[in-house]
């Protein structure tokens, strides 16, 4: 049998205050907890799980919904990944993307309990739902003592498994700005099998918009080669403006290859994953070009 | 450390529990309730042996504690049969020869229980898609698709007449 959580309490708040409470008490001790996929598997001497005494259950405070306002899409940090991935608002159009990555996140008996707040805050490099949210320039509600803040997805992600929210703060909701319809997006993830349960070696996502053929806007993130998922923007800059040709996405895409910063681990050499970067790229913005409108 | 009392339904019985905050279904099914044919192989998510149905979903109860499924209702792999008789699953697992050492059997049933129950159409590769949690080293995944598909027809059989 595998090591058990040596937690002491349990705690299952009301409300959002009553949470925030309960963090500030106990500090780095307590952990929100709300599907507990990646709270679960414990390894023995794994930094993460070793101080945790308590839990702090935040699937009963309302945070389990889509909602589509007129200029934004709101996500409640609790939703599980198989919602995202069966909800018709990212099933075709610019959001496309999500609904990808929330296809390869892994297998459905996992997406059945994994939520979308949780593959944030767990702070991943690897995080697959990061990507989309990325090139979506998602803004992140948090709420603690102090109320509620946004912060732009962007500099949510701090280092390995490290992020932006304090002890003693909850993520409640993802907010994805209105993209315009004819914006193409794509999510692509390379793994070294291709079993559902399978980590990323690498894992990219795109957006673009373009008139007549000549790129306006271009988005390009990156996982799994560098301490924390990111924007590739030197790669981006390549392409804002320029007409999209099959070189100029080549160039993209050799670019994001030169800002990745990998390393050797279980899953694959750094050199293998700076290669399989341009490869992915090119396919996201090949993908995301073919879904835009012109 | 602090009990916390909690309420399941389990195959059709309530139960009230004190289970310790860091219990996972997986040990108050196994330990308290006695019941032991959801296995445990890796402990971690990955291989799917302890997969039971929880309001009809598949879950890891691995990876999940027994106080998040306070108040649920949950079907193991002993909830399956109506009496003597076996569930149609169980019979096409048979008839297909599916099983080989059977550790990984309980939790492919539950698995695709949640499968048949929650959709109408079953083709392979859905059901490939919905068991790519449950991991086999004995007969490969063949038979166990091949049975799970043949249960599914024979189901939406007599859900017909």
């Amino acid at each position: 049998m595998s090591v058990q959580l040596q937690i002491e309490e349990y705690h299952r708040p009301r409300d959002q205050a009553q949470a925030i409470e309960i963090l500030s008490r106990y500090g780095k001790r307590a952990r929100v907890i709300a599907g507990g996929t990646d709270i679960l598997p414990l390894r023995p001497g794994v930094k993460k799980s070793d101080s945790i005494r308590h839990l702090v259950d935040i699937s009963n405070l309302g945070l389990n919904y889509i909602k589509k306002d007129h200029d934004r899409i709101r996500i409640g940090a609790a939703t599980n990944i198989n919602t995202i991935g069966a909800s018709p608002l990212f099933s075709s159009g610019p959001y496309q993307a999500l609904s990808e990555a929330a296809g390869a996140h892994s297998t459905a008996t996992i997406k059945n309990r994994a939520t979308v707040g949780g593959n944030l805050c767990s702070a991943s490099p690897l995080a697959d739902l990061a990507l989309p949210l990325l090139v979506m320039e998602a803004i992140l509600v948090a709420t603690g003592p102090n109320g509620e803040r946004e912060i732009p997805i962007e500099s949510f992600f701090k280092g390995a498994n490290y992020m932006a929210l304090d002890s003693d703060e909850v993520l409640l909701e993802i907010r994805i700005p209105q993209c315009p319809p004819k914006a193409g997006t794509a999510f692509v993830k390379l793994r070294r099998q291709q079993t559902a349960i399978d980590m990323a070696v690498v894992n990219t996502a795109a957006f673009l918009t373009c008139i007549k053929g000549r790129c306006e806007v271009a988005r390009i993130a990156l996982g799994a080669v560098a301490p924390i998922s990111f924007r590739a923007k030197k790669a981006e800059s390549v392409l804002a403006g320029a007409e999209l040709s099959e070189g100029i996405i080549q160039k993209a895409a050799a670019t994001a290859a030169e800002e990745a910063r990998p390393i050797d681990d279980v899953r694959a050499t750094a050199a293998y994953r700076k290669k399989m970067v341009r490869v992915l790229v090119r396919r996201s913005l090949e993908n995301s070009l073919q879904r835009c409108g012109s | 450390m602090k009990k916390i009392d909690i309420r399941i339904q389990v195959n059709g019985t309530w139960h009230e529990l004190a289970v310790n905050p860091g219990d996972r279904l997986i040990d108050v099914l196994r330990d308290q309730l006695d019941l032991t044919g959801t296995k445990e192989g890796c402990g971690e998510g990955e291989c799917g042996a302890c997969t039971v149905n929880l309001s009809g979903q598949a879950v890891l109860s691995c990876l999940m504690l027994a106080v998040q499924a306070d108040n649920g209702t949950i079907l193991t792999i002993e909830g399956l049969q109506k009496g003597s008789e076996l569930h149609p699953l169980q019979k096409a697992f048979v008839s297909e020869a599916a099983v080989q050492c059977g550790y990984c059997t309980p939790g492919m049933i539950m698995a695709a229980n949640s499968l048949i129950n929650n959709e109408t159409e079953i083709g392979e590769s859905k059901i490939q898609q919905h068991l790519s949690n449950n991991l086999c080293r004995c007969t490969g995944y063949d038979r166990p698709v091949k049975a799970v598909l043949k249960a599914a027809k024979e189901i939406k059989r007599n859900n017909n007449v």
